[in-house]
């Protein structure tokens, strides 16, 4: 494990709190996140009817109907989805933490795809949300945010369902899918036009194209981009809002060696930021050396929820020993009541530590060739936990 | 809002789709116009009649600007950039809105188009063959404003249909076999239900003179009528359903 930055832990603040101390806030962006407090839910309309006037004068009457299409609509959605009133509950609906998911549940049909999920991550943390494929991660992360609707419980943001956050693009930055483009759009056309909505510059669509080293491909169609390119302009348009909060859905799928390296260092930067980061892979390997937590689930349910240090102190690692003389140190170590497995004159002692074997051959005053801690068995105890559940 | 709907306009522009559906309309139009204009006998070209239904060539923008409507939408949830779209603005009635404002505009512009080429070639074909034109001032303006209006609300009305048949596959055949064939053989068979067809409204607007279309003004309201039901279905359902 890398040592990280001590003040890595520092709280950056939640939603619409001071983004000072990030040098790189564009000042777009800054400027639109003071300007978030003054968005106004029922200035839509106003502005339909306004644009619709200036534009072409017989549909102005056309764009009354539109307030009533969209009162009768919020009759016949019974609280669902985003509201464009303001909500006066909202002050209950609050809650610390970057990431909070209460009993978060999913049924489709007769699949409970999410079952009963809870957790909560604090800012500035990277977690690593792990499960085997079809595991509920997606589905999980479509819940966070906003994008599906829960069966059951309640998840928030950065405080918030993430729906009723002002301008969630400038707070937090997600990607569910490296394939969520128009293949016959151009990469800085696609960030444009996310940006655009928000009121972000184009401007700051050719910085993160630089961010992710893409500037060169800006320009070129979709179509052309290799997986790796991709999952690059993904994040990209995740960053384009300056966010606090990353959430990534399998980010390292088809980057090369070098993409995940990349990825890695780049995730580490911006949580020493204070900046919080979800990650989800089916891969426990690909995360293990970025994040700090797991949260695992199997199934829909949630598995293990720890920091990565606990779970490995846990499992313990695997050490490879050599020794002229097997049978004594077998003995020795068996007597310490570790699980040895022999193999000639190579031994291989399961949940310990490379200083415990030594002192105990030290102790016995056999001599050892070799003295190896194997990889940590963090895979293996993944797949232990994920397939305990299975039928 | 006003963000959104150039955000919008912007992703209509920047794919070829939408020039591919400007191109191929103009041509089929320009193809008509001329068609009509030079293969028709001088004697079929001089009623109010012939000339108006020359001049409605134009009319062929409809279904193009229906389609723009139906891809503006529908290709979003195909390529599922619909999930970065509302991860910036949850509101979907908001995103939903700027899409009709959007496909409005669009159809505008397909509308100014082709019926601008249509009325063009149509009467510079009619001058050079010598034969006078008998429709009124009154008669072009209903042909013109008639045709945007049209063209412009079927913009909006596929954005609906896209809305409520997010399968663009689905949603393409669906519009066809609407327009091409539940609407002409409701006209053609129930002309007293098929008159109040989406397509058949549209030519009323026109001022089409055909037997049995509504008079211009009720084609209209009928026109906005199927235009708002289809968004307001549209927008019911996309607040109600899962993004995929």
């Amino acid at each position: 494990m890398m040592k990280r930055p001590c003040f890595r832990r520092g709280v950056r603040g939640q939603a619409g709190g001071p983004t000072h101390g990030i040098d790189d806030t564009p000042m777009s962006v800054a400027r639109l996140r003071r300007r978030r407090s003054d968005a106004h839910p029922n200035g839509a309309l106003a502005q339909i009817c306004g644009i619709i006037g200036t534009w072409f004068v017989p549909l102005g009457t056309w764009s009354k109907h539109l307030g009533w299409v969209d009162a009768f609509a919020g009759l016949l959605r019974k609280g669902r989805g985003p509201s464009l009133r303001p909500d006066i509950s909202q002050n209950r609906r609050t809650r610390s933490g970057a990431v909070v998911a209460e009993s978060l549940t999913k049924r489709f049909g007769s699949v409970l795809a999410v079952d009963d999920l809870s957790f909560s991550l604090s800012p500035g943390t990277i977690t690593g949300f792990l499960g085997p494929n079809g595991a509920g991660k997606t589905t999980t992360l479509r819940m966070l945010l906003g994008l599906a609707a829960p069966t059951g419980g309640r998840s928030f943001v950065l405080g918030r369902p993430y729906a009723d956050l002002d301008l969630p693009a400038l707070s937090v930055g997600a990607v569910l899918e490296a394939t969520d483009f128009h293949p016959g759009r151009s990469g800085r056309d696609h960030l444009r036009a996310l940006g655009r909505a928000v009121g972000i510059p184009d401007s700051r669509a050719d910085e993160v194209l630089r961010t992710v080293e893409l500037q060169a491909a800006g320009r070129r169609r979709v179509k052309g981009y290799s997986l790796g390119m991709r999952q690059r302009l993904g994040l990209a348009g995740a960053l384009l809002g300056d966010p606090e909060l990353l959430v990534l859905d399998e980010p390292a799928n088809g980057l090369d060696p070098e993409g995940v390296r990349w990825l890695r260092d780049f995730l580490r930067a911006f949580a020493s930021e204070g900046r919080t980061v979800l990650i989800s892979s089916h891969v426990l390997a690909e995360v293990a050396q970025t994040v700090d937590q797991v949260l695992i689930i199997n199934r829909g349910r949630l598995v293990v929820e720890s920091p990565l240090q606990e779970l490995t102190t846990r499992v313990g690692g695997t050490v490879r020993v050599r020794t002229p003389q097997p049978e004594r140190l077998c003995e020795a170590l068996g007597s310490a009541d570790l699980d040895v497995t022999r193999a000639d004159h190579t031994l291989i002692v399961r949940a310990a530590g490379t200083e415990m074997v030594g002192e105990i051959a030290f102790a016995a005053g056999i001599p050892l060739h070799e003295l190896v801690a194997e990889g940590s068995s963090l895979e293996d105890i993944f797949l232990e936990l994920t397939a305990e559940a299975s039928p | 809002m006003i963000a959104q709907v150039n955000a919008e306009l912007l992703k209509v522009r920047s794919t070829r789709t939408t020039l591919g559906l400007v191109l191929g309309m103009i041509g089929l139009t320009v193809l008509i116009v001329l068609l009509t204009g030079l293969l028709t006998h001088p004697d079929g070209l001089t009623t109010k009649d012939d000339q108006l239904s020359l001049f409605a060539t134009g009319g062929v923008a409809l279904i193009f600007s229906s389609l723009a409507g139906v891809l503006l939408i529908t290709s979003e949830y195909r390529y599922a950039t619909i999930r970065p779209t509302f991860l910036f603005t949850p509101r979907r009635s908001q995103v939903l809105s700027a899409k009709l404002v959007a496909g409005l505009l669009a159809g505008l512009v397909f509308g100014a188009a082709a019926v601008g080429l249509a009325l063009g070639i149509g009467s510079l074909i009619l001058s050079a063959r010598g034969i006078r034109s008998s429709l009124d001032g009154g008669e072009i303006a209903l042909l013109v404003g008639g045709g945007l209006a049209g063209i412009a609300l079927r913009g909006a009305f596929g954005v609906g249909l896209g809305a409520i048949i997010r399968n663009q596959v689905g949603a393409v055949i669906g519009l066809l076999a609407w327009d091409f064939v539940v609407n002409g053989l409701l006209f053609g068979l129930a002309p007293l239900v098929g008159r109040f067809m989406p397509t058949t409204a549209a030519d009323a607007l026109m001022g089409l003179k055909t037997k049995h279309l509504l008079p211009p003004a009720t084609g209209g309201v009928v026109l906005v009528g199927w235009t708002l039901t289809l968004a307001l279905a549209g927008l019911a359902l996309t607040k109600r359903r899962d993004v995929p």
